[in-house]
């Protein structure tokens, strides 16, 4: 059969969507973590450093207490707390935030390695038991749907939990006097600290919850598609998600459009054996992609007018 | 009482001194006692894994019979790329663009390089090895010049586009060598090895009769593209204080708008510095190629030369001096990483932790805020000057460069 015969084919089968929503939630939720970041005007090139240790530390703990959920909850918190330290010194200090998302990265990159050799010694760090993973959960009822029923609601409960927070956050953003304040504080941190809004405050939160939302993907990619952790296992992946964030526009489902689309390419890279392309040139794709949003062929893509300005209280 | 000012408490020379190399060494230590911490409180000795650092990476103190030139030379191994990038990384600092696609950079020289050295591998030192290692600076100028050419027309902010180059270039090597065109045979993610003509020569003959220092000359890896990376940085000094190319550079970097009415085009100096940028990360890719693999192999998939490059061109303070005694470190770090492993059982990978946290420092300036406590010193200065951080260009790149 001809090369585009079999595209048409694998297009058409749920298996396939069904992987593509799966892979595409794990870049919305550190995509989401950015917009929200970026929104408030601070930049956030971390998401890859605060995914990896979130997956560590949700593995770590999964091997301690054999419960996914605890896990997940030390992994967001893991996550949060990797994104502190950029909040504190891009915030406090006025750190050049491009450096400290750097620093991040490498800084998560060393230090998992480094907390398997002490914690796990030479050994592999271990692999977590089929009970402790976070469950497939299908929605009763509706799984039996033809097609859409595989795809939709036949999915980890992750998948779901992601699909409400894309929700939410758009409806924060957008909808709620919390939202015009982060996105104030983004636009123009003067007027919204004379207008009395805490610049310091909403910012430190944005940054934090964009630390959550990355903790919660390393958790999904950790314990919930994988079972253990390797070292660097996000490969990219939150470089990925920086991506679909600016692809989006700083909205959220811009980005999760986006995330659908590098979703489908990791979906069809999984099934090559039928498409005889190189994996490795199809994982080009979303990087090219982006950079032609970004070459304006696709309409311009322009961040929050403070994004990545230190806030100095009382400047012009 | 007396309201006499109190007498400062060091003499001004030291004082001068004391403020221009005080941040970035007193950044390193603060590092070095933050990175102790971690190690303590994980239940490791942080003077012994230091003592195994020092060991690995400069050759003094070492305990386990390690050879002290060895060591010295394998430092000088990591030094050489380091100093390449780094400048790589400096000199877009200069003109207040962000280049962290020095990776990628780096990686479309050291492809360039290998290719031009298989398909070519007949040909004689003298024609091939200027041919290789041009054709690494191409294409890191090319790789780079995506980013310069899309900032300078439609503002698109250099850092998302090297990034988005970087994994690129990534994949692009992967591709080459695993079931690509350079694959050396199925089954295996290498390439053929570069012509005997491509190669750097080793500055101490390959010879396994010879005996320096207690071992055979041949096992001393470092070579003579450390010539290459040090007329890279002086080069980079020249450029940047004795060319006019160099003076638009530093007027773009400080006001876009003041250049503009100077008569300085901002568009064409945008895309001639990363262009610039480029080749010299380029030549960083393919001096590792031809100084010391002399072929690509998945060593390069972890490869972070380009990275380590920002925290030298940083803790250099963008001087060429700076970014040599800053490589030398991370050189040193690098290549102590592995004896700390060996030796103190402490994962190399605390190297990472380390720059990381010597980045942090630098960002924030922790020393200038530490200093402010401290009396007689005065106030704090941050970066010079007329190193701009890159934070105002956020703002530039929502629109691009109006020609004036």
């Amino acid at each position: 059969m001809s090369a585009l015969g079999d595209i048409l084919h694998l297009l058409l089968t749920a298996n396939l969507w069904q992987a593509t929503l799966a892979a595409a939630v794990l870049l919305l939720l550190p995509a989401l973590g950015g917009t929200i970041s970026e929104r408030s005007g601070v930049v956030n090139i971390a998401m890859e450093g605060m995914m990896l240790t979130g997956a560590f530390f949700g593995v770590a703990a999964d091997l301690a207490w054999q419960n996914p959920w605890l896990a997940t909850g030390v992994a967001m918190l893991a996550g949060a707390l990797m994104a502190s330290i950029h909040a504190f010194v891009s915030i406090q200090f006025r750190a050049d935030q491009i450096v400290s998302g750097i620093a991040i990265n490498i800084f998560a990159a060393g230090l998992t390695v480094f907390l398997i050799n002490r914690i796990y010694g030479l050994q592999d760090v271990g692999h977590v038991g089929q009970s402790a993973l976070l469950p497939n959960i299908n929605v009763p009822g509706l799984d039996q749907i033809p097609f859409f029923g595989k795809v939709l609601f036949q999915q980890n409960v992750i998948v779901y939990v992601a699909l409400v927070l894309l929700v939410l956050t758009h409806l924060v953003l957008f909808r709620t006097r919390l939202g015009l304040r982060i996105r104030a504080v983004g636009e123009h941190p003067q007027a919204a600290d004379t207008a009395g809004i805490n610049v310091f405050a909403i910012r430190y939160g944005a940054v934090f919850t964009s630390g959550l939302l990355s903790g919660l993907s390393g958790a999904f990619l950790a314990i919930g598609i994988s079972n253990t952790f390797v070292p660097n296992m996000t490969d990219g992946r939150g470089y990925i998600a920086l991506a679909a964030m600016i692809f989006g526009k700083w909205t959220p489902f811009g980005a999760f459009v986006a995330c659908l689309i590098f979703g489908l390419g990791q979906a069809i890279y999984d099934n090559n054996s039928i498409i005889h392309v190189s994996p490795y040139l199809l994982s080009m794709l979303p990087y090219l992609l982006t950079l032609i949003v970004l070459a304006g062929l696709v309409g311009r893509s322009t961040p929050p007018a403070a994004d990545g300005l230190p806030y100095v209280p009382g400047s012009e | 009482m007396s309201t006499r000012p109190r007498p400062p408490l060091m003499p001004p020379i030291v004082r001068r001194l004391v403020r221009g190399l005080g941040m970035p060494l007193g950044s390193v230590l603060l590092a070095f006692v933050l990175g102790g911490l971690i190690v303590a409180a994980t239940g490791g000795n942080p003077f012994s894994a230091y003592a195994a650092l020092v060991c690995g990476g400069f050759g003094i103190g070492c305990t386990q019979g390690e050879n002290p030139a060895l060591q010295i030379s394998n430092t000088i191994v990591f030094v050489i790329p380091l100093i390449t990038a780094g400048v790589a990384v400096a000199l877009p600092f200069r003109a207040g663009l962000f280049n962290i696609g020095a990776e990628g950079q780096l990686l479309a020289g050291s492809i360039a390089c290998t290719a031009v050295g298989i398909k070519f591998s007949s040909l004689p030192a003298p024609i091939l090895l200027p041919m290789v290692l041009i054709s690494g600076m191409v294409a890191g100028a090319l790789w780079a010049g995506v980013a310069g050419v899309l900032k300078a027309t439609i503002g698109a902010h250099e850092v998302v586009t090297t990034i988005m180059m970087n994994y690129i270039a990534q994949w692009l090597l992967r591709y080459l060598i695993i079931g690509g065109p350079l694959q050396l045979a199925p089954g295996t993610s290498k390439s053929s090895p570069i012509g005997p003509g491509a190669r750097l020569a080793t500055i101490l003959p390959n010879d396994n009769s010879l005996i320096i220092l207690g071992l055979p000359s041949s096992v001393f890896r470092v070579h003579t593209g450390l010539f290459i990376a040090l007329a890279a940085a002086a080069v980079f000094a020249f450029l940047l204080w004795r060319t006019s190319l160099g003076y638009e550079i530093r007027a773009v970097g400080q006001s876009q708008k003041a250049a503009r009415y100077a008569g300085v085009s901002v568009r064409r100096t945008i895309i001639v510095t990363m262009l610039i940028a480029g080749a010299f990360s380029g030549l960083a890719g393919a001096i590792e190629i031809a100084g010391v693999d002399h072929n690509l192999t998945d060593k390069y998939f972890s490869d972070t030369t380009g990275f380590d490059a920002i925290a030298v061109a940083l803790l250099g303070l963008g001087s060429a001096v700076g970014i040599v005694l800053a490589a030398i470190l991370f050189g040193a770090l690098h290549a102590g990483g592995a004896v700390m492993q060996a030796d103190a059982n402490i994962s190399g990978n605390l190297v990472f932790v380390l720059q990381a946290l010597i980045l942090f420092s630098i960002a924030a300036n922790f020393v200038g805020a530490i200093r402010q406590r401290i009396p007689g010193l005065g106030r704090p200065t941050a970066l010079p000057p007329e190193m701009p951080p890159a934070a105002p260009l956020m703002t530039e790149a929502a629109a691009p460069p109006a020609e004036a």
